[in-house]
C-alpha cells in the first residue's frame, strides 16, 4: 500500500518534472529572446561606435510624433513572422562570433551602409509592418510613382534601395543637392585648347574652364587580345585569342575625373529633368545637350575633384566625349575595346601588367580566406576589393602601368565603345591580324573593362571582360522614363577618353 | 513613454488591418469547407441604398453622362441630394440644369454651378461629399485625384485615363483613396448587373470548367460628331468632339470597348500582358481617331483574349463577350451553353406585369452602380474599383499603341511609358494637335 503510494508519487513527479521544466523553459525563453532583443542588449555588444549616435539623428529616432523605433524593429523580422527565430539565430551566432574573435577597428563599417550588404540585416517585411500605407495622401507624385514601381516589382526592390539612410543617419546622404557647382573663384581659366603638333605627351585645356587633364601618347602596334585558356580566373568570352594591330592613338592618363565631368555638366545640363532625346538622338542639335539633373548623389559624398566620375550612362559619356571635341577642336571619344586592352597590357603579356599570380591574389580561394590573400604586389597597382576601402580612390595612390596610365585595372569600370558580346573574339578569322577593331555591330550592352573598386583580384585582370546591365543599374531611378544619362543602381562605372592621331593632320 | 506610444500606434494599426481584413470578407466570397470545389456565393444587391446621413454630390462633367450618372445617384436611395453642377461650357451645364429639374425635381442653385477649366475644383470645393467624375476621359486623372486629396468618395466614370501617365496617377489616386477610407465605383457598370454578377458565379463555381480563352466585341454604328463652326476656337471645337480626338477620348478601343476587356479580365481574374493588334480609319468625319481596332491580347499564361471594335455604319454590329471554358462556354451575361450547342443554364429575368421574363434585369446597372456606392458607404463595407478600372483601361490603351504603332506592346512597357497626350496649356485658344491618325510602322511609341 505504501509501496504504490510512493510509486504512485513517484510517477506524479515524474510526469510533473517535464511539465515544470518545459513551462519553465518557454517562459524563460519566451524572457530570453525578448531580453536580447532590447536596445540595451544591443548596444551592450554592439562596439561600432557611430550605431547609436547616428540612430538617434535619424528619423526613426528623431521625428515630430516622439515614435522611435527600436534596432530589433528593423534588424530582425517582425516576432511572429516565420523566419524570427531563425534570423535572430543566425544574427545572434555571427555577432557573438565577431565579438569574440573580431577586431572592430578592422571592421569595415561604411561597407555595411551600403545597400548591397543592408539587405542582409534591414528586413521589408519590418519597414511594411509599421508603414502598411504605402500611400499617404501627402506622399509626392515621385513617392506615388515610385511606390506603384514597388508594387508591380516587389521581388526585385527592396525599401534601402530608396530608403537607405532612414534609419541611421547620415550626413553625406543629407547632402547631395549642390551637385554640379564648382568652386572656381582662385583658378585660371583657359581661353585656348592646348595645341598639340606632334604625337606625344601633352596637357589639355578645357577652354572657359579652370580645368586641364594629360594625354598619354600610345604607340602603335601589335599586340594579343584576350587569355590563353589556361589563365586563373579566365572566362570563356576572354577567347580565342586574337592578333590585333592599333594605330597610334592618345589615352587620359586618369580616369575622367569629377572636375572634368562637372565642367560639362555646368556647360551643357539640361534644364529639369525632361531629357530631350530625341533631337539629341537626331543630331538636330549644334549645342550638345547634357545630363539632367542627378538623383541623389552620383559621387556618393565620397568627395569630387580629381576622383574618377561615376554612374553617368555610357550615353553621358558618349556625349562627354563630343563635347570636349566640340570645346578643344579635336577628336576625343571613348577607346575602342581592343585598344583599352592594349593600352592596358602596355607591351605586357601577363594576366597583370605586373609580375603576379592570380590564384595568390584573389580572396574568393578556400586557403586565401583563411589564411588572408597575398596582397603585397598588386596592392601598389591597383584599387580593388582588398584596399579599395569600399570606394574610388583619386589617382596618385598606385604606381602607373608601363604607358604611364593610372589605375587602368581595379578603381572604376571603364566604358569601350564596343557592343559586348561574349563570342565577339571568334568573330574574328582565326590566324589573320585584326586591324583596329571595333566589336560587334549591335547589341544592348556595352563592353566596360579593368574591374572596379569592389572586384576580386581574379576580375580585375587584363584580359577580362565585362559589360553594363542597364536594367539592373537603373531599377531604382524613379522616374518614368528612366533617365539616359545617370545609373541610379550602380558605383562602380566610370570612364577614360581617347584621341585620335592623324598624322597627316 | 515613447515606447508606449510606439506600442499604442501599433495596436491602432493592427485594428485598421482587421477591419479592412472583414470589410473584404463581406463583400461576397464566402468560401464553404464542405464541398471539394469551395463554393463561391457572388454578392447581393440591394434595390436601394439604405437611409443614412445625407450625401451630398458634385457632378464634374455635365453632359449626357454626366446628367445621367446624376439622375442614377438621385435614384439610388434616400437622403441623397445634387448639390454642385460644373462643365467647361456653360450650354451643357444649363442643358444639364433642365434635365435634373424635368426628370427629377432637383434645382442646384446658381452660386454652386461652374463653368470653364477650373470648374472641377470649385465644385470639389463646395461642401460635397461625393463627386460624379464623367468629363472626358482626358480630366479623369486630375479630377479624382483632386477629388481624393479633398477626401471625398467618387463615382469614376470610365475611361479613367487617356494615357499611361494618367492611368498611372489613377492608380496612385486609387491606393490614397483605399488608405484614407474614401470609397470609389467605377462607371464599369457590367460588374453590377445582376445577370452578369449571377453569370460570373457560375463560371466561378466550374461551370464552363477551366478558362481557355475569350473574345471580346464592341462593333457599332459611327457614334456622333460635331463640326467646327466659326467662332469656335481649336480647343472648344475638340472638346466639343471630344469622341473623335484621342487625347480627350483615348480613342473608341478605350472609350468604349473597356468595358468588354474589363468582363473578360474580371472572368479571367487577372489582365493581359501583351497586345498585338491593327486598326484603321476609313470613314470618321472629324479628328484623329481610328474607326475599327483588332487585338490580340495574351495572359502571363498564353491564354488569349481576341478583341474587336468599330464604329462605322451599314456593318455587322455585335456588342458582347464570349468566354470559353474546358467544358463549355459562356456571353458573360445570362447564358451558359455546352460544345454540342445545348444552353446548360440561364439567368432567370423577373417577370414582367405580363407574367413573362423581362429582357433586362430588375435594377438598372447604372442606378445600381449609385445603389452599391452609398450602401457601401453608409454600411462601412468597403468598396473601390479603381485598381480594376485601372488595368482595364490599361489594356486598352496598350492595344490602342500597338494598333498605331504595328508593334507588340507589354505591360511592362505600358507601367513604364512617358506618354502623355493633349496640349500643354489647357485654355480656350489654338491647339497644335494635327486630325491625323496615326500611321502603323512610323508612329512613335
Amino acid at each position: 500500500m505504501i509501496k504504490r503510494e510512493s510509486f504512485r508519487r513517484g510517477r506524479r513527479f515524474i510526469i510533473l518534472v517535464p511539465v515544470v521544466l518545459t513551462t519553465l523553459f518557454l517562459f524563460l525563453g519566451d524572457r530570453i529572446v525578448r531580453y536580447t532583443s532590447t536596445n540595451e542588449f544591443c548596444n551592450a555588444c554592439h562596439v561600432h561606435p557611430h550605431a547609436e549616435e547616428s540612430w538617434k539623428k535619424s528619423t526613426h529616432y528623431d521625428n515630430k510624433s516622439g515614435i522611435y523605433v527600436q534596432c530589433a524593429e528593423c534588424h530582425l523580422p517582425p516576432p511572429g513572422d516565420i523566419n524570427y527565430l531563425l534570423a535572430k539565430a543566425k544574427h545572434g551566432s555571427k555577432d557573438v562570433y565577431g565579438w569574440i574573435f573580431k577586431d572592430p577597428e578592422s571592421i569595415n563599417w561604411e561597407a555595411k551602409r551600403t545597400v548591397e550588404k543592408a539587405v542582409d540585416f534591414v528586413y521589408d517585411e519590418s519597414c511594411t509592418k509599421c508603414h502598411q500605407n504605402l500611400f499617404p495622401m501627402q506622399l509626392s507624385q515621385d513617392g506615388q510613382q515610385a511606390h506603384l514601381y514597388y508594387n508591380q516589382n516587389q521581388d526585385d526592390l527592396s525599401c534601402l534601395n530608396c530608403h537607405l539612410h532612414v534609419g541611421h543617419y547620415s550626413e553625406i546622404a543629407q547632402k547631395g543637392i549642390e551637385f554640379g557647382t564648382a568652386d572656381d573663384t582662385d583658378r585660371e581659366v583657359f581661353t585656348e585648347p592646348a595645341v598639340v603638333e606632334t604625337f606625344g605627351d601633352f596637357t589639355e585645356q578645357i577652354p572657359g574652364t579652370p580645368i586641364a587633364f594629360d594625354m598619354v601618347a600610345i604607340p602603335g602596334g601589335t599586340f594579343t587580345m584576350g587569355s590563353p585558356p589556361d589563365e586563373p580566373y579566365r572566362n570563356d568570352d576572354e577567347g580565342p585569342q586574337v592578333e590585333v594591330q592599333i594605330s597610334p592613338f592618345l589615352m587620359g592618363r586618369i580616369e575622367v575625373s569629377w572636375e572634368e565631368f562637372i565642367a560639362f555638366y555646368e556647360s551643357t545640363a539640361a534644364e529639369g529633368r525632361q531629357d530631350n532625346i530625341y533631337a539629341t538622338n537626331l543630331g538636330e542639335v549644334d549645342a550638345i545637350t547634357g545630363p539632367t539633373p542627378p538623383w541623389g548623389l552620383p559621387d556618393q559624398g565620397w568627395g569630387m575633384g580629381s576622383r574618377p566620375a561615376i554612374t553617368m550612362t555610357w550615353h553621358a559619356a558618349e556625349t562627354y566625349t563630343k563635347w570636349l571635341s566640340a570645346m578643344t577642336g579635336k577628336s576625343y571619344r571613348l577607346p575602342t575595346e581592343a585598344e583599352w586592352e592594349y593600352a592596358a597590357r602596355g607591351g605586357t603579356t601577363g594576366p597583370y601588367f605586373f609580375e603576379g599570380d592570380p590564384r595568390k591574389f584573389s580572396s574568393d580561394r578556400f586557403l586565401n580566406r583563411i589564411f588572408g590573400p597575398d596582397t603585397a604586389v598588386i596592392n601598389s597597382y591597383v584599387i580593388y576589393s582588398e584596399n579599395s576601402q569600399s570606394r574610388t580612390q583619386p589617382p596618385g595612390t598606385v604606381w602607373p602601368n608601363p604607358f604611364g596610365l593610372e589605375n587602368m585595372l581595379g578603381n572604376v569600370y571603364e566604358f569601350c565603345s564596343d557592343w559586348y558580346a561574349p563570342d565577339a573574339y571568334s568573330q574574328y578569322q582565326a590566324g589573320q591580324v585584326v586591324v583596329d577593331p571595333t566589336g560587334p555591330g549591335s547589341g544592348t550592352e556595352r563592353v566596360i573593362r579593368g574591374g572596379s573598386f569592389t572586384s576580386d583580384a581574379g576580375d580585375v585582370r587584363v584580359a577580362a571582360r565585362s559589360h553594363t546591365r542597364h536594367q539592373a543599374w537603373q531599377m531604382t531611378d524613379p522616374q518614368i522614363p528612366k533617365s539616359e544619362w545617370w545609373f541610379t543602381d550602380t558605383r562602380e562605372v566610370g570612364f577614360r577618353v581617347v584621341m585620335d592621331w592623324d598624322p597627316d593632320n | 513613454m515613447n515606447q508606449k506610444k510606439a506600442l499604442s500606434r501599433r495596436k491602432f494599426l493592427g485594428n485598421a488591418a482587421a477591419i479592412g481584413a472583414l470589410g473584404a470578407l463581406g463583400v461576397g466570397a464566402v468560401v464553404s469547407s464542405c464541398s471539394r470545389r469551395p463554393t463561391y456565393v457572388g454578392p447581393t444587391f440591394p434595390d436601394q441604398a439604405p437611409d443614412g446621413q445625407r450625401l451630398r454630390a458634385g457632378v464634374i462633367g455635365c453632359g449626357g453622362r454626366g446628367t445621367g450618372a446624376a439622375i442614377n445617384f438621385i435614384n439610388s436611395g434616400p437622403n441623397l441630394e445634387i448639390a454642385a453642377l460644373g462643365d467647361v461650357f456653360e450650354h451643357r451645364l444649363d442643358r444639364c440644369r433642365e434635365q435634373l429639374k424635368e426628370r427629377v425635381g432637383v434645382e442646384v442653385p446658381d452660386a454652386n454651378c461652374f463653368t470653364g477649366f477650373d470648374a472641377y475644383q470649385r465644385v470639389i470645393d463646395s461642401d460635397v461629399d461625393y463627386i460624379i467624375l464623367c468629363e472626358p476621359p482626358y480630366f479623369r486623372p486630375r479630377s479624382f485625384e483632386a477629388a481624393i486629396q479633398a477626401r471625398k468618395h467618387v463615382f469614376l466614370e470610365k475611361p479613367v485615363a487617356v494615357d499611361p501617365v494618367g492611368l498611372r496617377q489613377v492608380m496612385a489616386a486609387g491606393r490614397m483613396a483605399e488608405s484614407a477610407g474614401l470609397y470609389v465605383a467605377a462607371g464599369t457598370q457590367r460588374r453590377h448587373q445582376r445577370d452578369y454578377v449571377k453569370t460570373f458565379e457560375m463560371v466561378k463555381n466550374g461551370a464552363i470548367g477551366d478558362l481557355v480563352s475569350a473574345n471580346c466585341y464592341w462593333n457599332q454604328s459611327k457614334l456622333w460628331h460635331v463640326n467646327r463652326q466659326e467662332g469656335w476656337t481649336d480647343m472648344e471645337a475638340m472638346i466639343r468632339d471630344w469622341v473623335n480626338w484621342t487625347w480627350l477620348s483615348g480613342d473608341h478601343i478605350v472609350e468604349q470597348h473597356v468595358h468588354n476587356i474589363d468582363v473578360v479580365n474580371w472572368f479571367f481574374e487577372k489582365h493581359p500582358v501583351k497586345a498585338l493588334g491593327f486598326g484603321g480609319r476609313h470613314r470618321r468625319p472629324t479628328g484623329d481617331q481610328y474607326d475599327f481596332f483588332s487585338v490580340d491580347f495574351v495572359f502571363d499564361d498564353n491564354r488569349h483574349m481576341h478583341s474587336m471594335c468599330r464604329q462605322i455604319d451599314g456593318c455587322t454590329n455585335n456588342v458582347s463577350e464570349l468566354i470559353f471554358g474546358t467544358e463549355g462556354y459562356t456571353n458573360a451575361q445570362n447564358r451558359i451553353w455546352d460544345y454540342n450547342g445545348n444552353v446548360i443554364w440561364e439567368y432567370e429575368y423577373p417577370l414582367g406585369d405580363d407574367g413573362e421574363p423581362m429582357n433586362s434585369v430588375a435594377i438598372s446597372p447604372y442606378d445600381q452602380t449609385h445603389i452599391n456606392l452609398v450602401t457601401a458607404i453608409r454600411t462601412g463595407n468597403y468598396l473601390n474599383e479603381t485598381q480594376n478600372v485601372a488595368e482595364s483601361n490599361m489594356c486598352a490603351i496598350m492595344g490602342r499603341v500597338s494598333a498605331y504603332t504595328g508593334r507588340e506592346v507589354t505591360w511592362d512597357e505600358m507601367m513604364n511609358s512617358a506618354m502623355r497626350l493633349g496640349p500643354e496649356n489647357l485654355e480656350m485658344g489654338p491647339v497644335d494637335i494635327p486630325a491625323v491618325p496615326p500611321t502603323p510602322g512610323t508612329a512613335p511609341a
